[in-house]
């Protein structure tokens, strides 16, 4: 509604006598159109003041609301291009220290260079980000990721229980050591000769399961794989070198194992084997390790995921052993019938019913059509009259 | 009398491919081509590879290759162990397990599907009409002995005729294939259809077996009894019917394929389980059907029918008296009369006149009469049974009064 005809219809609000009808209204106050398109906007119509400030005022009901003058960003682009260029200059100097490269923006703002000359085309001037074409550039340091686990789940039974093996063994060792469980995760994986050793090591857990008593096939293995783990460990020097005086073998181990320990991501020459190519555990000692301490389960679980690729997300909590976390991932290597027809034609309620028909694929009209005999008469009629070849 | 030996008996009578029993193993026996009368034979050596084709991915067994089935004119019998309707139809007539699904599958092929009778229900078809019309028939004369025949006629019609053999099929949940093929699943009903147009003339034929067909006599009821089938009804003589407007490949109705079926699955169970089973099957398929033999009467002059009966078995000749009446002059009287044979009350009715009263009453006595059923009913197929008792003569009567 018009203000005109607002105005109107306020100074008669219910009066039968006085009505008049909206054109007769309009009829009444005619106006020149400018002056209607002026006053269609409430904003102009209220001189300087704009909306959002009258708005503002309403809301709180005074004369001088509270809060921030404008709040939506201080003034526009165009607003600062109209200002003087002193006054830009020094806002300009002010809002870009915080930026990413202050120092250069400043000098290049605040250049007062004779020999200044503003560039007149983009070649040659350096390049912030990217106009979409984000994946043309090369890949920088910061892009690249390599997983904490194994790119590729481990798939077969037995590698699984390696992996299984492998970190219980290590963690065996750190904890007889008294290391922090934690230090194992920087080996990715272990030089063939140390994970030779590790697999000969076989494991005997205490009454309840504890994760202690590792059986060493002999007194080198052993004397090795304390001073490789004591170097993960991060040993002090003096016990490296009383251990490194062993035996000679142990020594060029041991050496190898520090310097892939220095690489931090060691990738294996012989990556394309799992476990180079060892087939499966020597003893099954390490099932009975029990789980129950939460800071050896999380250890245990995060190796063994760095391992095998595995994380067995939803049955963390009610696993006690490591047997049941083995059974348990096992369990999920089983391949399901994908189809539910299969799936049917596997059931021995159903094999043995003779009035139920299993069919692979799903039953249409067409096929019902051939089971009653009738799809041979429509499709040799729909040939007579060559609708279908 | 000696028993039959079924087994042996069957052999002779199927064709040994059907008989293959529950064994699948004799599959490999029944392979042979299939000679048919209309159709070339398939050569055998062209569906073996295609069967061993099947690539092994799905353990569900896929049916044969469907190019193969289209040549065949009906179902071939290997297919019935994989139909489920089949199972479903021999579990739901609770058929007895030597009833195999094979020649279930075969009474469900008519004649006019398949023109090769090693195939096809026409011999089965022809062994269960013969026994059902033979059950019914005794039972119903040893039950009622002095039944008219216009009478045994109609229930004969009623209990194992055309109609309630399609009605019984429907009920069985049997379903009309819609064309017979050899890629048609087999627990489906199959017959070549009458093509649309075709003008049925039911209960007409052209030529009949009866001598003198073509004066157009009077047909009394002692000459349909003689010359007719076992429901009055003429029989068509097939070197008199006029052949040159029928040829051979000629569609059937529904309703004779329906009954043509349930025909067969009774001489199948004859064939398969003997005697006692059929037996059963007829008493609990057949002779559970209500039929209301009363009503199946149909009296043009009952007084005088009275009175003829009264004279000929020498009772005294019948009297209508007027047992009670109420509203004699008012718009609906009723009159209760009462047929009197001497001292011997025969019948009773009641009618809105005292001739309609009367005529009731006397309908009344002359079914009482017809309606005779005697204790202890004893058919003669009993005596067929192994330890039988010794038989006793069923109670014959002299018949209808013929006027």
């Amino acid at each position: 509604m018009r203000p005109s005809a607002r105005l109107l219809g306020l100074e008669v609000p219910s009066s039968r006598t006085l009505y008049v009808c909206s054109s007769c209204r309009q009829e009444a106050r005619p106006r020149p159109i400018l002056a209607r398109q002026f006053l269609r906007n409430a904003s102009t119509s209220s001189g300087s003041t704009p909306l959002t400030e009258k708005v503002r005022r309403k809301l709180w009901g005074t004369e001088n609301p509270p809060g921030m003058k404008d709040p939506y960003g201080g003034p526009g682009a165009l607003e600062k291009k109209l200002r003087g260029n002193q006054n830009v200059q020094e806002e300009g100097a002010g809002e870009i220290v915080e930026a990413a490269e202050p120092a250069e923006v400043a000098e290049a703002v605040g250049r007062e260079d004779a020999d200044y000359v503003p560039a007149t085309s983009w070649e040659g001037i350096e390049k912030i980000g990217h106009l979409g074409g984000w994946e043309n550039y090369p890949a920088t340091q910061s892009d690249e990721y390599s997983p904490f686990m194994l790119k590729q789940k481990l798939t077969k039974r037995e590698h699984i229980y390696l992996a299984a093996h492998q970190t219980a063994v290590e963690l065996c060792l750190l904890h007889a050591l008294k290391k922090p469980l934690a230090s194992i995760y920087n080996v990715v994986e272990h030089d063939k000769s140390v994970f030779k050793m590790i697999w000969k090591c076989k494991i005997q857990p205490g009454a309840n399961g504890q994760w202690e008593g590792v059986v060493y096939p002999n007194k080198q293995t052993e004397a090795a794989l304390v001073y490789i783990f004591e170097q993960i460990g991060g040993q002090p020097e003096g016990a490296v070198a009383e251990a490194a005086g062993e035996t000679e073998q142990a020594e060029a181990e041991a050496e190898a194992s520090a310097e892939e320990l220095d690489e931090g991501a060691y990738v294996s020459e012989t990556s394309g084997l799992p476990f180079f190519g060892y087939q499966d555990v020597r003893d099954k000692g390490f099932l009975s390790l029990a789980l129950n301490d939460p800071a050896v389960k999380f250890a245990f679980l995060k190796r063994f995921s760095q391992l095998s690729g595995h994380f067995p997300d939803p049955i963390i909590h009610p696993t006690s052993n490591v047997k049941e976390v083995v059974d348990l991932i096992l369990k999920s290597f089983n391949p399901k019938p994908t189809k539910l027809a299969d799936q049917l034609f596997n059931k021995a309620s159903l094999q043995s019913r003779s009035n139920v028909k299993i069919f692979a694929k799903k039953q249409r009209s067409s096929d019902r059509d051939e089971e009653m005999g009738r799809k041979k008469v429509i499709e040799a009629e729909l040939r007579a009259r060559g609708l279908i070849a | 009398m000696k028993r039959l030996q079924l087994q042996r008996w069957s052999s002779s009578v199927l064709s040994p491919r059907v008989r293959t029993g529950s064994s699948r193993l004799q599959h490999h026996l029944y392979t042979g081509p299939r000679y048919q009368s209309t159709v070339s034979p398939v050569p055998q050596v062209e569906n073996e590879p295609l069967m061993h084709e099947q690539s092994p991915v799905s353990p569900i067994p896929s049916p044969n290759p469907q190019k193969s089935k289209y040549t065949l004119p009906s179902p071939p019998v290997e297919a019935a162990r994989e139909s489920a309707k089949l199972a479903a139809l021999h579990a739901r007539l609770y058929l007895p397990s030597r009833l195999p699904l094979e020649t279930l599958a075969r009474s469900l092929v008519d004649a006019s599907a398949e023109p090769n009778s090693n195939f096809n229900n026409a011999s089965l078809a022809t062994l269960g009409h013969d026994l059902l019309t033979y059950y019914t028939s005794e039972h119903l004369i040893c039950t009622y002995p002095r039944l008219p025949m216009a009478v045994v006629f109609a229930a004969m019609y009623a209990y194992v005729g055309p109609k309630t053999l399609a009605a019984m099929t429907k009920e069985w949940g049997v379903e009309h294939a819609a064309t017979p093929g050899g890629e048609v699943d087999p627990g489906f009903l199959q017959f070549k259809r009458i093509d649309p147009g075709t003008e049925i003339r039911e209960g007409q034929v052209n030529g009949s077996t009866r001598p003198n067909d073509q004066r157009r006599w009077r047909v009394s009821m002692s000459s349909r009894v003689v010359y007719d089938n076992e429901f009055g009804e003429p029989v068509q003589d097939p070197t008199k019917a006029d052949g040159q407007s029928t040829p051979l490949p000629q569609g059937v109705t529904a309703e004779q394929a329906s009954s043509n079926f349930v025909r067969a699955v009774m001489g199948s169970i004859y064939l398969h389980a003997g005697r006692p089973a059929a037996k059963r099957f007829f008493e609990q398929h057949f002779l559970s059907r209500h039929l209301s033999i009363t009503e199946l009467f149909d009296f043009s002059q009952p007084a005088r029918d009275l009175s003829r009966l009264c004279a000929r078995e020498s009772f005294e000749p019948p009297v209508a008296k007027i047992i009670s009446e109420t509203g004699r002059k008012s718009r609906h009287p009723v009159f209760v009369v009462g047929i009197y044979s001497g001292e011997d009350k025969l019948g009773e009715g009641a009618g809105a006149s005292l001739l309609e009263a009367r005529s009731r009453a006397a309908v009344s006595a002359l079914k009482g009469w017809y309606m005779y059923s005697p204790l202890n009913v004893r058919v003669p197929s009993s005596m067929e049974e192994e330890s039988a008792a010794p038989w006793k003569p069923v109670y014959v009567d002299l018949g209808e009064v013929i006027v």
